[in-house]
């Protein structure tokens, strides 16, 4: 038992001490049986146990005591806990590699590879949106009807929605690599804009319109907002000037955005992104399974992928 | 009287510390720690002269001549012996060896052992009973662990050969030796002394024991590893052929023929380690230099010590005779139902106190007598009796949670 428990230990020792190496090749030993223990010949556990109660005679003899008496005890405690944090470890590993936190998908909780959790992060929605707790298992697309936003549909079986506003970083760090998974998977393509902050609430409106009244031609002036500084966009001044340079009519989207018909349409859409219950974005939905917060591009290309890593 | 001042310049390891602890080195019987001297002459054999003797009549050939000859003369006549009367080996086991495969057997020759047999004077007789078709039989020590005259007496009347451990290693008891050595004698036998645990702490006259043939390594009496010396009688040694054989043993070869050197020459096959041999004679000068009185001293008053001190625990048993005057340095002793390696590493992890444990290659002794283990402490005239306390010290703590 010990054998394996310190196998374990002298491994990841290992790794770092030369000294740690040669316990973990008789740990190997041990645990093989190779080394048993023989008269002329210390075994492996009556080596780690010896130090172990020799340490602890240094310092208290009722604890040498205990230890020298209970030592199985002691070995089979070390080695449940040892399991079960290997588990642990391996899951999170699993976990990390899949949804990009040790936790499980959108999960915030303390993950070791991701220690500032930038993989989670969201622009929060403001509390308007829910009395309901926050929590990425009632986000979901069911019942959304996503028909009146921007669509490329190439007739994939794969689809791919992403809810995000122009300003936040979160989306801004996540959206190259949306764009890059569509590219490369050929997959069908919505994009909701969620206005999660004042300064550019209104390109809401100013999307809607580009969308509606050049189709396609919406895309690049989509990556533009997503990709130029944010302060050239928090004013519908400067807007007018991207317009004009991706050659827009600029009277022809401004009469549309100042169009009650469009204010209408859409409230309409950011009640149906509500129905999500989303709590932040980046959003991205792929074939409806909720990703929440910017994942590392594995983490979104894992779901489309035949065999989780190709 | 030791100058202990002088003992804490030449070893430095007896001020060392690790991990902020001296060091109690205990080990004696498998190795002695090694004084600046021999280490400096056997630095100086690489540094200044690092040449072949014997062969060689260039200057640097002829210094190292010169120095094994010195070291041959000086360690010959550490055991009162003439100087073609000792062969360099690598340790006692090669010796014996030595000695195994070149004597003139005869199917049906009996050789006697003690019971305490090192295996190093114990498989190579088994092996003979295999191949050679000799005897073997072991003449069993009395009770308390002292040779058993009478017994000897009765088998030593068909003996060919009496090989017999000097002073055990397992526990630290002398034989009597002159009188084993007569009576051999006087039945016609010759008789093989293992000396590897006297040669460091007594000493041996090997003219006045009338010993035929005796081996000790150097490496336990403060001589570099891998350092050993076999000891025949001349006209003995003459009648031995060697069993390895080859360049600096003959005296003129032709492709089909040649003639051997002369005793020792003819068994000292090869290059020699002349580092190793120098660095003996510095260490036998050194032995000389300190005193077997004054080593048997120390080593008697720590062995009181300690023996007077492990009687507060009954269940501590001593191999061997209770009086430690009978008991060299050597302290060996076990618990009922306790692995002796626990405890030996528990000494080493609380106060580097660096202890043996097991069966000390005494195997055979201890099958017999149902004992699983030991622990072995083993002296030196460097050991102090500060050491003595920091090792009963830490055995005291032990003794409260076994
Ligand atoms: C009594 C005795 N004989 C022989 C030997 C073997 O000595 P070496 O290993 O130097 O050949 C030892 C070593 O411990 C010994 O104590």
């Amino acid at each position: 038992m010990i054998c394996i428990v310190a196998l374990i230990i002298f491994s990841i020792l290992g790794i770092f001490s030369a000294t740690h190496r040669q316990m973990a090749k008789e740990a190997l030993d041990c645990v093989f049986r190779r080394v048993t223990l023989r008269p002329c010949n210390t075994g492996f556990k009556e080596k780690i146990k010896s130090h172990m109660v020799a340490k602890l005679l240094n310092r208290s003899t009722f604890l040498a005591r205990a230890f020298n008496r209970y030592y199985e005890v002691f070995a089979w405690i070390f080695f449940i806990l040892m399991i079960a944090s290997t588990f642990y470890v391996v899951k999170g590993g699993y976990n990390y590699y899949l949804y990009g936190s040790c936790n499980g998908l959108n999960q915030s909780g303390f993950c070791a590879f991701d220690p500032k959790g930038e993989n989670n992060k969201v622009t929060e929605i403001n509390a308007s949106c829910g009395i309901e707790e926050k929590s990425e298992k009632n986000v979901s697309l069911d019942g959304v009807d996503l028909s009146s936003f921007p669509t490329k549909q190439v007739g994939a079986k794969d689809t791919i929605v992403l809810i995000g506003c122009y300003e936040c970083d979160y989306t801004r760090k996540a959206y190259p690599d949306i764009q890059k998974l569509v590219r490369e998977k050929k997959t069908n393509y919505i994009f909701a804009h969620y206005p999660a902050k004042e300064n550019t609430n209104f390109l809401s409106e100013v999307g809607y319109c580009v969308y509606k009244e050049y189709g396609d031609r919406f895309w690049s002036f989509n990556d533009y907002l997503f990709t130029v500084d944010k302060v050239e966009i928090y004013q519908s001044e400067y807007i007018n000037t991207i317009l004009k340079n991706f050659d827009f009519d600029i009277s022809k989207i401004n009469d549309c955005v100042n169009d009650s018909a469009t204010k209408e349409a859409v409230t309409n859409q950011v009640n149906q992104l509500r129905k999500t219950h989303l709590y932040g974005t980046p959003t991205v939905f792929i074939n409806g399974k909720a990703f929440v917060g910017p994942k590392p591009y594995r983490v979104y290309k894992s779901v489309l992928n035949k065999f989780i890593i190709f | 009287m030791l100058d202990y001042e002088k003992i804490k310049k030449d070893f430095l390891l007896v001020s060392k510390q690790i991990k902020g602890k001296p060091i109690v080195y205990f080990d004696n019987a498998c190795m002695s720690l090694k004084p600046r001297q021999v280490i400096d002459a056997m630095n100086e054999y690489y540094f200044e002269f690092p040449a072949c003797s014997g062969r060689s009549s260039h200057k640097l050939g002829e210094i190292v001549t010169k120095k094994v000859r010195e070291a041959r003369q000086i360690i010959a006549k550490f055991i009162n012996a003439g100087e073609q009367e000792i062969v360099f080996t690598r340790n006692t086991t090669e010796a014996i060896n030595l000695l195994a495969h070149t004597f003139p057997w005869v199917k049906g020759d009996l050789v006697l052992t003690t019971d305490k047999e090192h295996n190093s004077n114990l498989i190579p007789w088994q092996m003979l009973v295999k191949n050679k078709g000799i005897r073997h039989r072991v003449v069993k020590s009395k009770d308390d662990g002292t040779f058993d005259l009478e017994k000897y007496k009765e088998l030593a009347k068909e003996a060919r050969l009496i090989s017999m451990v000097y002073t055990s290693n397992l526990d630290g008891t002398t034989i009597p030796a002159k009188e084993i050595i007569k009576i051999a004698h006087e039945n016609g036998a010759l008789v093989f002394l293992d000396a590897a645990q006297s040669a460091p702490h007594k000493k041996i006259d090997a003219k006045d024991l009338d010993v035929d043939f005796l081996a000790f390594s150097g490496h336990k009496m403060l001589g570099p590893t891998g350092t050993g010396v076999f000891y025949a009688k001349y006209s003995l040694l003459e009648k031995l052929e060697p069993f390895m054989v080859g360049g600096d043993t003959v005296e003129y070869s032709t492709y089909t023929k040649h003639e051997m050197l002369k005793a020792p020459e003819k068994f000292e096959a090869g290059l020699q380690d002349y580092a190793g041999i120098i660095g003996l004679g510095e260490a036998v000068k050194y032995l000389e230099a300190v005193g077997f009185d004054s080593i048997k001293k120390q080593e008697y008053e720590l062995n009181k010590y300690i023996t007077d001190e492990l009687s507060r625990w009954p269940k501590i048993k001593i191999i061997g005779p209770g009086d430690p005057a009978l008991r060299s340095g050597i302290i060996s002793f076990y618990i009922d139902g306790v692995d002796m390696h626990q405890f030996a590493l528990m000494l080493d992890e609380m106060s580097n106190i660096m202890i043996r444990s097991g069966q000390h290659c005494v195997h055979s002794w201890f099958n017999d007598k149902k004992i699983y283990n030991s622990a072995r402490v083993s002296l030196y005239f460097y050991n102090s009796l500060e050491e003595a306390s920091v090792f009963i010290n830490s055995l005291d703590k032990i003794m409260k949670i076994i």
